[in-house]
């Protein structure tokens, strides 16, 4: 008669009933992803259509059309990135939301559905979100973009561009597809789960093992191998012709994707050694192995932000190893204007990067969010025998700093990496005025103002990730929490 | 000067607690007026059907709940003002916990579980207090255990784990919510005679909450609740007396 009658029971239509699942945590999360990447490429397809048109309107220039489809594929190449971010989150999202539903699932198996279907309906419910978001970022990008189109004209000589176009729904689509994509990649634990586990009294699994799959890792090793190899070849390359970039940016793109394969296997120690500097205080060491709890989670959602930061710091990295370079083949100071133009290069192109850094932001605030909302039980034990508010709030920060300073870390090594690379094998051979010295071998210049930049919003998204999560954990009541 | 808990000789005690959930029409009463005293060096079995408040009362007792009503001691310290933190820091220093289910923390091992108490501390046990530990480890039979995380344990091993773990600090009270609640029934006993055991030879006080009556025939005393009443309060009984006395009052309800 006392716990039961306390639930108020809210009657509601079936059609809405039906869309309850929406409202779970995580969903909202995906949305957002979604629509910063249609929003994303809608601005990119039409920022790019845009530059197009004012070109073909410039006289003698309207027929060479190299330098728009050199915009076009950049375009491309930066909401590639972006919407592969995207499909990283959204697939650990949808992991974690199906290892929160477990009881549920294994319920629906009890009954007589089956592991298949209801894998399916996890992936629909991704292609509704999906869909749903790209939606969203369709509209949005377009209002902004319709918006900004009278204020651009009045900087440029303001050909006509019609905004609303068919194009803009490529990558409405090409969203929509991966969420639906992603969210089936991110359910295959449904199959695991045993109608047995619908019945109380099943230890709960709370931790995962790293899986072996000796396929990938072979992948995974020869992808490295030739990633490198074309980076020290294009190196080399570049110290003849320009052209050493173009072998050198297939080597990026190699061991980038070696590096993300490898995650699982790489990022755990990493992250391990980030433990060791908080020391090994109790809530330190609760978080550090809350932190590599489910290491193919934590490994990928670190390796998003790893991305996000590799990105900016290599095009930050890039602009200022240029500038040593060109000082060191000139002999002497190069020209302000020149400095000025590849600044501003590199600053729209770290801006373009960035989008796919604040996605990577989105799955980390997120995933530390649903992993609080997943232990309530065992943060009501801690509380229970003695964990204080204090001491949960440092928890789930410290958690939350493991993943962030990791990444922080990693990228920026990568990023100096990769950026000083680009500059020296693009311009390894080509002699500079005043002096013309060639071939030139630098140093990577590294832009520390841009650092520290990153370094200060890493740890702001730090602060900002634990918010939410530190807000849900210090409300758990021990009491509440150990009668579920 | 006032009559402390110590002086009655008691390792906790409440007075006048009284718990409502809800408000208005649709408020509950959990516990109505309850007055009782747990004494010191005592095993004490609280029984009573579900929705008895059995639970609440441990609770409350534990400092995990606010009454409503009334005041609480632990030991001598009056517990109904304090502080979230004040609260916490006792639960960690002189209370020791062993529920039902999900006693332990999944992420750390045996020996981590059992020495969480000093590590949310922030202290390494004393000489006296790591041979107490030593002692415990060997008694409950866990040397082979302590590098196990919780799943690779029976449920009956993570049982032992948890005592371990509550006795370690040597609380001035152990609250035990339904310890055997989903072990089977060698498991069950073991761990009761292990709480007999710790309450006959180590003086230790044990409040123990539970509906079975084998569990509680273990006890020294056993109190039952109903609707948030004490009903009846009586010197170690075996358990078809108190199954006698269940099925009684639930004739007369």
């Amino acid at each position: 008669m006392s716990a039961v009658t306390a639930v108020p029971t809210r009657r509601m239509p079936a059609g809405l009933a039906r869309l309850d699942w929406l409202r779970e945590r995580g969903m909202g999360a995906t949305v957002l992803v979604a629509a910063i990447s249609t929003a994303f490429g809608v601005l990119l397809i039409s920022a790019t259509g845009y530059i197009g048109a004012q070109l073909q309107a410039i006289p003698f220039y309207g027929s060479s059309d190299t330098l728009a489809l050199i915009i076009g594929m950049l375009g491309m190449l930066l909401l590639a990135v972006a919407i592969y971010v995207a499909a990283i989150v959204t697939a650990n999202t949808f992991s974690t939301i199906v290892a929160g539903r477990t009881r549920r699932i294994a319920l629906m198996r009890l009954i007589g559905a089956s592991a298949r279907g209801q894998r399916a309906e996890v992936a629909r419910q991704g292609l509704t979100v999906g869909a749903l978001g790209a939606l969203l970022g369709l509209i949005g990008g377009t209002v902004i973009m319709l918006a900004s189109v009278p204020l651009l004209d009045r900087l440029t000589m303001g050909a006509p561009y019609t905004v609303v176009q068919p194009a803009l729904l490529a990558p409405a689509v090409a969203v929509t597809l991966t969420t639906w994509a992603a969210a089936w990649a991110g359910s295959r634990r449904v199959l695991g789960v045993t109608p047995l586990q619908a019945l109380g009294g099943s230890v709960e699994q709370t931790h995962e093992d790293v899986v072996r799959r000796p396929g990938r890792n072979i992948a995974t090793v020869v992808l490295g191998v030739i990633g490198v190899a074309l980076l020290v070849g294009g190196i080399l390359l570049g110290m003849v012709v320009p052209l050493g970039v173009i072998v050198a940016f297939f080597g990026g793109l190699f061991s980038f994707t070696a590096l993300v394969l490898a995650a699982p296997a790489v990022m755990p120690p990493l992250l391990r050694l980030t433990g060791r500097m908080f020391g090994r205080s109790a809530t330190a060491r609760l978080a550090a192995q809350n932190a590599l709890r489910y290491p193919e989670r934590s490994s990928r959602m670190a390796i998003g932000v790893v991305m996000g930061v590799a990105l900016v710091t290599m095009f930050a990295v890039a602009a200022e190893s240029v500038k040593v370079l060109v000082t060191a083949s000139g002999g002497g100071a190069p020209d302000p204007a020149f400095e000025q133009m590849i600044d501003s290069f590199a600053a729209v192109m770290m801006a373009l990067v960035a989008v796919s850094a604040v996605i990577a932001a989105v799955g980390l605030v997120n995933l530390l969010t649903i992993g609080v909302v997943q232990r309530r039980r065992e943060l009501g034990l801690l509380r229970a025998l003695g964990l204080t508010a204090a001491q949960v709030r440092r928890m789930v920060l410290l958690e939350a700093a493991h993943v962030t300073i990791t990444a922080l870390l990693f990228g920026l090594v990568l990023g100096t990496a990769y950026g000083w690379i680009g500059a020296q094998s693009l311009l390894g051979s080509v002699p500079m005025p005043p002096a013309w010295s060639a071939p030139t071998f630098i140093a990577p210049g590294v832009p520390w103002l841009t650092v520290g930049v990153v370094v200060a919003a890493t740890a702001a998204l730090t602060l900002l990730a634990a918010v939410v999560p530190t807000r849900l954990a210090t409300r758990v009541a021990p009491v509440e929490a150990l009668a579920e | 000067m006032e009559i402390t808990t110590t002086d009655l000789g008691l390792a906790a005690r409440v007075q006048h607690l009284t718990k409502t959930y809800g408000a208005g029409a649709a408020a509950v009463r959990a516990l109505d007026d309850v007055t009782i005293g747990i004494r010191r060096g005592e095993f004490t079995a609280i029984m009573g059907p579900s929705g008895s408040g059995k639970s609440t009362l441990m609770h409350i007792m534990a400092g995990l709940d606010a009454p409503t009503d009334g005041r609480v001691w632990i030991g001598d310290t009056d517990i109904t003002g304090l502080s979230d933190l004040e609260l916490t820091i006792l639960r960690r220093r002189r209370v020791g916990f062993v529920f039902q289910a999900f006693n332990l923390v999944p992420t750390l091992d045996a020996i981590g579980n059992i020495l969480l108490p000093f590590d949310l501390d922030g202290r390494t046990p004393s000489a006296i207090e790591r041979a107490r530990i030593d002692g415990l480890v060997e008694s409950l039979g866990l040397s082979a255990r302590l590098r196990h995380r919780p799943h690779e344990l029976s449920g009956g091993q993570q049982q032992r784990v948890a005592i371990a773990r509550a006795l370690a600090t040597a609380p001035d009270l152990l609250f035990a919510d339904e310890p055997t609640g989903n072990l089977d029934s060698r498991s069950s006993r073991e761990v009761l005679a292990l709480l007999a055991a710790a309450s006959r030879e180590h003086g230790q006080s044990i409040a123990m909450v539970t509906h079975d009556p084998v569990a509680a025939a273990y006890a020294d005393r056993v109190v039952f609740l109903g609707d948030g009443r004490i009903v009846a309060d009586k010197p170690r009984q075996t358990a078809e007396q108190i199954s006698a006395h269940m099925l009684a009052a639930e004739v007369a309800a």
